[in-house]
């Protein structure tokens, strides 16, 4: 890997890092660095990568969501931060580790297997890494937000005074 | 128009910290024509500064100098924690100022009553709730109701309970005091984006400083409280912004810098005359450290509630705030509205996995409300300092200690149920709680009142028993918890403390 994606891979996961020590929100708007990556090759052998995009989607499976949503939050993770080195070793670490729990292929698993394979890794310090890489990067997305229909900060449009705070139609009437 | 002060002058009243204890104190005593001199340690943001964003709002506003042991979740800035904070403000009920005698000793605890009794205080919760916009109080209308706190209040009402209510927060539910009415931006938990909630920062900060009786000095440490061979307080000495140490002449002092940096600027002040830190002739310094019972519970209701649009906290329950052996427990807890955004709901599911997922799926489905109730004190429930770590400022970095009592176990498991069962009366399709949720945001104690000096560190003004010219001015001073949110007791009691300063200052006892 040359020093530009180095560098490039270490912004972001400082950024990554930094909210989820703050155990809180990312603006989905920073990673737009990521479409650069998007155009470069992978540090992840291929069948590394397709496993694990396997495996952020396991994490947190939501079917409305493509498997892009969960391969762009791998690959920002592997652009550009201090730790990107560090995010290519847990990711390459948890699929050997998968591989080795399976036999041969976790991901000639069914679903059920693979799952109990995750769980036998689920406390390692890497996995622990990306769980939490991943669901700051589902959790403050922009698609699972649309999934969901939160439409994220308020202030823009002026708060839901007007906008539908008190809209609830389906409550009891009051004996 | 704000002033500014010579260090030598020491006609001046120093206060340490600019929050809802400090902040008040300071124009209260402003307001009276006494100079006030504020220190406090963060930097002074304004209302463009405030983004609709927990992350970077963290980063501007939190205390994040080194602490150990017990988390806690406090602000280094102008305002302090008033700008993060729910904006509920219960008042105690009669029985909390009579703790001890109502519970009984409560076995490991070291309770005792209240100096002072809910009649004195009335008319500064009164003078508190005016100040603060406080909703449904003194003209004010309620606050508007969300739809999350419609589905609290249907599910209440099914399981019996009468006391529920749209006010008592110190959000503009209308335009009042120069600042505009709640707009339900939401996101407010991290700082209110245009002022609507009640905060040191744009409202009793700038009128001290109308007074011409004021200056506040930001990026202003507080490192110790000097002392005359009489034992009277004479001085801060202070690191500013670039480290360098000031000491600031005062004719009295009032420490506001929340729990823990109160204990430690009191610690830190020992001498001779005071060899366990000043003000701890009892030993009771830093002990009875207490947090709030809490509880977070959320449920996947029929229908949509989209809780994510309007304040976090909206209403709340009062029916459990009572004294009533045959619940298990002594004291009570409050129950209040809660909401977050996905990040943080998913933070608080925890795990991974298919139902994790599926619970995040109803996003818009959840409802949620929390509990914050009496958590008794304890001796070893206390902050102590590392022996050897220090932080930047050189000081001992603090040492949390907190363990929970089986009194405060008893009512979160009581809590969760009621908590739960508003939902479930509902048809709710799942629910969740969490115990512990909002630890470390309440804190309260270390400095406490009391009637015998032996008990605790502050008389029945918070002027500490040893010190005649040395005021806590914050939550330290609570003697119990209470089961309420505490802002609006701390406002209502360094109300009162600045009336006593003031007319003991005119009456030259101080």
């Amino acid at each position: 890997m040359d020093q530009q994606q180095l560098t490039r891979r270490r912004f972001i996961v400082s950024v990554i890092a930094l909210s989820a020590a703050a155990g809180s929100t990312l603006r989905p708007g920073l990673f737009s660095v990521s479409q650069a990556w998007a155009e470069s090759a992978s540090p992840l052998d291929d069948p590394v990568h397709k496993a694990m995009v396997r495996m952020a989607r396991l994490l947190f499976p939501h079917d409305a969501l493509s498997d892009d949503v969960y391969a762009e939050i791998l690959d920002q993770a592997l652009s550009d931060t201090a730790s990107s080195n560090e995010n290519a070793a847990n990711l390459e670490a948890a699929a050997a580790a998968l591989d080795r729990q399976s036999g041969d292929s976790w991901q000639a698993l069914d679903e059920a297997a693979q799952i109990e394979a995750m769980r036998s890794i689920e406390a390692e310090p890497y996995f622990l890494a990306i769980q939490n890489q991943v669901r700051v990067g589902i959790y403050n997305g922009a698609a699972f937000w649309k999934h969901v229909g939160y439409p994220g900060p308020s202030k823009g449009f002026g708060g839901y005074l007007h906008r539908g705070a008190g809209d609830i139609d389906w409550l009891p009437e009051d004996k | 128009m704000a002033r500014t002060y010579s260090l030598n002058d020491d006609s001046v009243v120093v206060v340490i910290g600019s929050g809802a204890g400090g902040g008040t104190v300071s124009n209260e005593l402003a307001q009276r024509g006494v100079d006030v001199v504020c220190l406090e340690a963060g930097n002074r943001l304004t209302l463009a500064d405030v983004v609709n964003d927990a992350a970077v709002m963290h980063q501007k506003m939190t205390w994040h100098d080194k602490r150990l042991g017990a988390p806690v979740w406090l602000c280094k800035t102008v305002g302090g924690t008033t700008m993060r904070w729910s904006g509920v403000t219960p008042r105690f009920r009669d029985f909390e100022f009579r703790a001890r005698s109502t519970y009984g000793a409560l076995d490991g605890t070291n309770l005792i009553d209240w100096p002072l009794t809910l009649d004195e205080i009335l008319p500064y919760y009164d003078k508190a709730e005016a100040k603060m916009g406080v909703s449904g109080t003194h003209g004010t209308p309620p606050s508007f109701e969300t739809s999350n706190y419609k589905v609290m209040k249907a599910g209440a009402k099914r399981i019996g309970y009468r006391e529920i209510t749209s006010t008592r927060t110190a959000i503009n539910s209308v335009a009042r005091d120069g600042r505009p009415a709640c707009q339900q931006i939401g996101f407010c938990w991290a700082g209110c984006a245009i002022g609507a909630k009640w905060s040191t920062l744009y409202t009793e900060v700038p009128k001290a400083e109308e007074t011409g009786h004021f200056e506040l000095r930001t990026g202003a440490m507080a490192i110790k409280v000097t002392h005359d061979a009489d034992g009277k307080a004479r001085s801060v000495i202070y690191a500013d912004a670039d480290g360098v140490l000031h000491e600031q002449k005062a004719r009295a002092i009032c420490v506001a810098g929340n729990v823990v940096e109160t204990t430690r600027l009191l610690h830190n002040s020992q001498s001779n005359l005071f060899p366990d830190g000043l003000g701890n002739s009892s030993g009771q310094l830093g002990r009875n450290y207490m947090r709030h019972v809490m509880n977070l519970t959320l449920a996947v209701m029929p229908g949509p509630v989209n809780f994510h649009r309007g304040t976090r906290q909206s209403g709340l329950i009062l029916d459990e705030q009572r004294h009533d052996d045959s619940r298990g427990f002594a004291g009570g807890y409050v129950i209040e509205t809660v909401a977050d955004q996905p990040y943080n709901i998913a933070a608080f599911v925890g795990g991974w996995g298919r139902e994790t997922a599926g619970f995040l799926d109803d996003y818009s489905n959840i409802a949620g409300c929390w509990i914050t109730g009496e958590d008794p004190p304890e001796a070893d429930n206390r902050i102590t300092f590392h022996d050897t770590e220090r932080d930047a400022y050189g000081l001992p970095v603090p040492v949390l200690h907190y363990r929970e009592h089986a009194n405060s176990t008893a009512m979160k498991q009581h809590g969760v149920r009621q908590c739960e069962s508003i939902y479930e009366s509902l048809g709710a399709r799942r629910v969740l709680s969490r115990a512990d949720a909002g630890g470390g945001c309440h804190n309260m104690g270390v400095a406490r009142m009391s009637e015998r000096p032996e008990d605790g560190v502050t008389n029945r003004w918070g002027r500490l028993h040893d010190v005649p010219n040395l005021f806590v001015s914050d939550g330290s001073v609570f003697t119990s918890s209470a089961a309420p949110n505490p802002t609006l007791t701390i406002v209502a009691l360094a109300i009162r403390q600045a009336e006593h300063i003031a007319d003991a200052m005119a009456r030259r006892e101080l």
